[in-house]
């Protein structure tokens, strides 16, 4: 058996420590068991593997999918730990370098889900808090910024207090139809502060900024009451990382844009934007960004500035630049592909190959051996779209639901299409994205 | 003294001079209507011929080559090759390795027949289960047997794609759905690539993993990595796509993500030739241009594909009105230069792969129009209104309606910037402060006078 979460206090004084000690204590039930050893299947001498590493790929699929109201436009600052603790070998070659791999990763795959978003990114060494690159929406600045601390070490105390607070101040200038989120990776037990880091929080709720928090270690008060008081009281966003799959897994759940909630409903507007078209010279001219010489650029809609990338704000007139395409990519979040059920054998003979791929599935057998010793059903291997009733298999419903987002099924002319590309069914039956488009989360 | 006996050709030195083997999906649109248009200039079958013989070329570039074929129709996206067991006939239990028994397709030289009389031939010949057919001719027992397999499936399956459309529907939808036939050449290709880092590598990951590895490594290896690309063969009108915009965006996002470059040969339909005096071809062919399918270019730029608007009459001062006149031979010679220019396209400008093309000069187009069409008119604009919850965006126009009523598509009321300079970054109003109230000699009560700009750290 393996128990992987502990529970830990850290010194603060607080006179509300009793009920803090409550609420912590209500969470210790939440370990997750494993018996690896009982999972393991034999058939005919041999260990099936393909059973549970399918299963493995389902639970990796199968995340709520009703269409909410999302925060699109996100400004999040992401604040690293590289105090002493993160020296660590507990991760290899030490928790610092793993975090710093992931954080790339996260860079580019947060830009490639929230085109129009912005990232900051703010280091906690040696007490004090440090930007390591400002708030802006280029990828490739964020990248090369973070590729320069590898080879930095970790060192000193971490500050919680400061580090907010540089994080407040740069999502001082966030306007409120965006959303402005802190991520916090903290690999130490403790933080050493100059004033009350209570306070620090207040303002943060103050400002509606909402922060989550990785832990690499254990659980630590502060913490968890960051993330419950900026959260009105939810504590979802404060998860201890298993193994290094895990903290991956946690880090890339943060590109996906959060749900708004109920009272954040206020701050929609119309926000203006310029389209621009490419355009190519013959003469080289400077772009108005960088001041590099190029043939070719996007002219500004209002007043023909010169940029060389987009999305971009307007140098000259401060609008904001985009391809239509940009705000293409953040649909599938707004109307997301709905789940594919398991087939049981009973309906599986319908189908002698996925749909998609034409990969060959396994034939049905007789009825025997439908199921197996335990009296659980074994997988047919099969998954069903729900509204075009075509069978897939699992690589091809990772694919469908982790990259391209559309349903094969649906779209090769199984079900018709409406106007923004939802699918119905020939009876008119809303599939997909059901009910409601936009519904929001209270 | 490496150099003097020759042993640093074998050390591992050079790079590795296979090329890794290329998977070439075609997606052909199949919708009748748009090609009845297309009839007098290029016909189906000719046009079927010449993706033959490109498909040959491509297969005959790399023995490992592989080609995967998609029919684009009005009203469903299918297979058609390889052939999905939907479509086998029952005897074909194990269906996929076929013999030299089941031929069922006489061979022409391509140049000489057009392919319509193979088709007619196909229906004529009984499937024998012993030798050959004695009424084949010699030139099709030597033709490459790969050559032959792929034809013979190709032809048969399109063959009852197109004898199993009604009337009615072909009436009914006129659009093709290209959404759906991507979605499909991306599973297969995801598919296609984990069965080749297996075989290669003993590991198998999905493609996005492989995409990755590949994007932060650029010195890795790309002999282990299956090289795709999507060449889609189009004629049908964009105007009707607008429906599929969310789905094709989807597609194409994930081409991009993996590095699948998507061509695009669009052919061009005639102008409408019911009007006897449609005088200037030239005219005509820029208009048709104009309404191209801007989707599928944006398409290609967004993959670093190639998209070309192929022209296949020559431009030519003399009136259409003669044209339509001119005698049998003239017509014969506009069809087969057509034909034959259809074929230069595929071949010269279509058929290297994506790692060949970084060595040569792409013709593509450059003027992509990016911008927007405006989801209440249908406009193209160049500067709009989005709504921060949907992402919808408006045109000036509705600016009226949109401060009273609410967005459009998801109903949610919306303030509008009124300063003109809306978004993020512009709009910044000075902060006010309030002016300092003369501190009443009441000590700790100053607190209340002293306002919080809340100046950045």
């Amino acid at each position: 058996m393996s128990r992987r979460r502990v529970d830990a206090r850290d010194g603060a004084d607080n006179d509300a420590a009793g009920d803090r000690e409550d609420d912590a204590r209500g969470q210790e039930t939440n370990f997750e068991v494993t018996r690896t050893w009982d999972d393991l299947e034999e058939v005919d001498g041999n260990l099936a593997v393909t059973a549970i590493s399918e299963a493995e790929k389902r639970r990796r699929l199968l995340k709520d999918t009703t269409p909410l109201q999302r925060g699109i436009i996100r400004h999040l600052i992401l604040l690293l730990d590289m105090s002493d603790a993160m020296g660590e070998k507990d991760l290899r070659p030490t928790r610092f370098q793993v975090t710093l791999n992931f954080t790339i990763a996260f860079i580019r795959e947060y830009f490639e889900q929230n085109p129009i978003s912005q990232l900051g990114i703010i280091a906690m060494r040696n007490g004090v808090a440090e930007p390591i690159s400002d708030m802006s929406g280029n990828p490739t600045e964020h990248i090369k910024a973070v590729s320069r601390q590898k080879a930095a070490e970790p060192h000193g105390q971490p500050s919680l207090e400061n580090a907010l607070d540089l994080a407040r101040a740069a999502l001082f200038h966030a306007p409120s139809h965006g959303t402005r989120e802190i991520l916090l990776v903290m690999g130490a037990l403790h933080s050493v502060d100059p004033g009350d880091v209570h306070r620090t929080i207040d303002a943060l709720v103050a400002d509606k900024i909402h922060a989550s928090v990785i832990g690499l270690a254990a659980q630590v008060a502060i913490c968890h009451e960051l993330v419950s008081k900026t959260n009105n009281g939810d504590t979802s966003g404060y998860n201890i990382i298993m193994h290094e799959g895990h903290l991956r897994e946690l880090m890339m759940a943060v590109t996906t844009p959060p749900a708004t909630l109920e009272q954040a409903k206020s701050a929609s507007s119309l926000l203006m934007m310029g389209f621009p078209s490419r355009t190519v010279d013959t003469q080289p001219s400077l772009c108005a960004c960088h001041s590099r010489p190029s043939r070719e650029g996007y002219l500004c809609s209002r007043c023909g500035t010169k940029v060389c990338g987009l999305p971009s704000e307007c140098p000259a007139c401060s609008l904001t630049l985009i391809l239509s395409t940009h705000l293409a990519r953040s649909y599938h979040h707004l109307f997301p592909l709905v789940n594919w059920v398991e087939v049981p054998w009973s309906s599986a003979n319908r189908s002698s190959e996925c749909f998609a791929c034409q990969r060959l599935f396994p034939e049905v057998p007789s009825r025997e051996q439908w199921h197996d010793k335990d009296s659980h059903e074994t997988s047919s291997s099969r998954y069903e779209c729900t509204t075009c009733h075509s069978h897939f298999c699992i690589e091809c419903d990772l694919f469908a639901h982790e990259v391209v987002h559309n349903c094969p099924g649906c779209q090769s002319g199984l079900a018709t299409a409406g106007l923004m590309g939802e699918v119905e069914m020939e009876d008119g039956h809303l599939n997909g994205y059901d009910g409601n488009a936009m519904g929001v989360e209270s | 003294m490496e150099g003097a006996d020759g042993s640093k050709h074998f050390g591992g030195d050079l790079p590795s001079q296979e090329q890794s083997p290329s998977l070439l999906t075609i997606i052909l649109d199949t919708n009748p209507a748009a090609w009845a248009l297309l009839h007098p200039t290029l016909t189906l079958s000719s046009a079927i011929a010449d993706i033959l013989v490109f498909i040959n070329a491509h297969l005959a570039c790399n023995f490992t080559n592989q080609i995967a074929i998609i029919a684009s129709h009005c009203d469903k996206a299918q297979w058609l090759y390889p052939t999905s067991a939907a479509q086998k006939p029952p005897g074909h239990k194990h269906g996929r390795v076929r013999t030299t028994q089941h031929e069922t397709e006489d061979e022409d030289d391509d140049d000489v027949q057009p392919a319509s009389n193979k088709r007619a031939k196909l229906n004529g010949i009984p499937k024998t289960d012993h030798g050959l057919p004695s009424s084949m001719s010699e030139s099709e027992s030597k033709k490459y047997r790969p050559f032959r397999m792929i034809e013979e499936e190709f032809i048969k399956n399109l063959q009852s794609l197109i004898s199993g459309t009604s009337p009615e529907t072909v009436q009914q939808k006129t659009s093709t759905m290209v959404a759906g036939a991507l979605t499909l050449a991306l599973s297969y290709i995801n598919r296609r690539s984990q069965e080749y880092q297996e075989s290669i590598t003993g590991v198998s990951s999905n493609l996005a993993d492989q995409a990755v590895a590949a994007g932060s490594d650029p010195h890795a290896d790309t002999a282990s990595v299956l090289q795709s690309r999507i060449l889609v063969i189009t004629l049908s009108p964009s105007t009707d796509l607008a429906h599929q915009y969310i789905p094709m965006m989807n597609a194409i996002f994930a081409c991009q993500r993996l590095n699948i470059p998507i061509d695009v040969l669009q052919l061009p339909l005639p102008p409408d030739l019911k009007q006897p005096g449609a005088n200037n071809v030239s005219d005509a062919s820029t208009k048709s241009s104009q309404s191209s399918t801007v989707f599928l270019q944006q398409a290609s730029d967004a993959t670093h594909g190639i998209f070309i608007a192929a022209r296949l009459e020559p431009t030519t001062d003399s009136k259409s009105s003669s044209r339509q006149t001119g005698s049998n031979a003239g017509d014969g010679d506009a069809t087969s230069l057509a034909r034959y220019s259809m074929l230069t396209y595929l071949l010269t400008s279509l058929l290297p792969t994506p790692t060949s093309r970084l060595h040569l000069i792409t013709p593509t187009r450059v003027d992509v129009d990016f911008r927007a069409a405006c989801f209440c008119h249908r406009n193209v604009i160049s500067t709009g209104f989005v709504c921060s919850i949907c992402l919808s965006i408006f045109c000036d126009q509705s600016l009226e309606i949109l401060s009273q009523e609410g967005c459009i598509t998801c109903g949610t009321k919306l303030s509008v910037r009124a300063e003109g300079v809306g978004g993020w970054g512009g709009g910044k109003r000075p902060i006010v402060v309030a002016p300092k109230k003369k501190k009443k000699k009441k000590g700790l009560g100053s607190a209340v006078g002293t306002p919080r700009p809340g100046t950045p750290a």
